[in-house]
């Protein structure tokens, strides 16, 4: 039994994807402390390594049609090994979403409106997060376009206006850092933007066609991995070796706009579209987090269960780090370990062991 | 305190008086578990009662206990 009952087309499939991708953008961030110029090089790199873990998603949906993570584990795994592969991945996006809503809370108290209190701004974007799971994946997927076209058009503007205070030579020297570095640079972009993806099997079961699946994921990916580039690129030529030494690379070039002391100061615009695009990740995050639950349990619906997981959520994102640092600090090693067994590994044997058992046309032949 | 206590109230109208009319049970159970794991945290958070960190608990099971951890 389907917990959704909506469907969405491949097309909004593209949106979704690009859209989710786009919604990491300011954690950009993370990996600059690492990597530092060579960031666009570990974007690039990430994405390389990522695509045929994300290509073993989508043809694992596209070989249970119509199921979602949580059906798709206890088909392959059985029943009890499934369910506890399944709780390891509810854990995984309760926790994501928390850290996601937390990032809003800190751009929020940091940038732009440090006198309100930080549990105001969790409180309200949780509970605008929770609307829009309440009214269904078909209408996120039917918005996902708006949100994706103002986000390329902050990050496509922000670029060509600060084009005059580029200076290229802020990439060189190449392959300066050590290997351990770009390693860990590579794993923290394959986890982030590109791993989280791992979300969408929890989606693609309410595609109306899978035909098209794979061309208009990697088309989302590729318009978020792009995005993401332009804005890696944007930081480290403008900012150059100074882009370590800010808590927000993004926010810090923004500021340096000045076209004829007119277009000054354009750092609400980035603050905008970050808010915009983290709301839709967190919405997918939450969609997939209750859907998750609800299957769980075998319930009929997963409304009943979307009001008390914002209220849980909102306190776990409220404590679970002391301090924006606390937050790198555990992110960039336990947040990033212990993650990478359920994007890497299982979604990939998943599939190897469902070729191997034949699944699931055994199982419709069993008339299970 | 008091903000809280509305929340909590207004979730409860919200969902409670659906699920009893409809007979949804199971609903009905799942929902009361979750709603008073959130009521617990929500006083726990008001009343500065110090809530265990699930990363803290992550961070020393992998960094501490199995040694993985990338080098300063």
């Amino acid at each position: 039994m389907s917990i959704e009952k909506g469907k969405i087309s491949n097309q909004q499939l593209l949106f979704l994807v690009a859209g989710f991708v786009l919604g990491s953008v300011l954690l950009v961030d993370f990996t600059v402390g690492i990597t530092e110029h060579q960031t666009w090089m570990v974007i690039l790199a990430g994405l390389a390594i990522t695509a045929p873990v994300i290509l073993s998603y989508v043809v694992l949906a596209k070989k249970f049609p119509g199921m979602n993570l949580v059906q798709i584990n206890d088909m392959v795994y059985g029943r009890f090994l499934g369910k506890v592969i399944s709780i390891y991945y509810i854990f995984f996006f309760s926790m994501t979403l928390s850290f996601n809503i937390r990032d809003v809370g800190e751009l929020y108290i940091t940038f732009l409106m440090q006198d309100t209190p930080f549990i105001f701004f969790l409180i309200v974007f949780t509970a605008t997060c929770a609307y829009a799971v309440s009214k269904g994946i078909e209408v996120l997927a039917r918005v996902s376009h708006l949100f994706v076209v103002s986000g390329l058009f902050v990050i496509v503007s922000a670029f060509t206006l600060l084009i005059d205070q580029m200076d290229f030579s802020n990439f060189l020297p190449f392959f300066e850092l050590p290997f351990i570095r770009i390693f860990q640079g590579i794993h923290i972009v394959s986890v982030i933007p590109y791993g989280e993806t791992v979300v969408f099997l929890m989606i693609m079961g309410c595609l109306n066609k899978t035909d098209h699946a794979v061309k208009k994921t990697f088309s989302g990916l590729l318009i978020g991995a792009v995005s993401l580039l332009i804005v890696a690129v944007r930081n480290t030529a403008v900012l150059g070796r100074t882009q370590t030494i800010w808590t927000s690379t993004s926010f810090q070039s923004i500021r340096l706009i000045n076209i004829g002391t007119v277009l000054t100061r354009m750092d609400f615009l980035i603050g905008i579209a970050q808010t915009i695009l983290i709301f839709f990740k967190c919405s997918l995050f939450f969609y997939a987090l209750v859907v998750a639950l609800s299957q769980l349990f075998g319930l009929k619906s997963y409304l009943p269960l979307v009001l008390p997981l914002a209220g849980i959520e909102v306190i776990i994102a409220a404590t679970v780090f002391q301090s924006p640092v606390d937050h790198a600090m555990i992110t960039l090693n336990a947040g990033i370990i212990y993650s990478a067994p359920l994007i890497f590994v299982f979604p990939p044997l998943s599939l190897l062991i469902a070729k191997i058992r034949g699944l699931p046309k055994l199982e419709r032949g069993k008339g299970i | 305190m008091i903000f809280l206590l509305l929340i909590y109230a207004f979730v409860l109208i919200i969902n409670v008086p659906g699920l009893i009319k409809r007979k949804e049970w199971r609903e009905l159970a799942v929902f009361s578990v979750f709603y008073v794991i959130a009521f617990a945290l929500g006083l726990m958070y008001v009343l500065d009662i110090p809530i265990p960190s699930p990363m803290k608990g992550l961070q020393h099971l992998i960094v501490d206990i199995f040694g993985l951890e990338y080098p300063k």
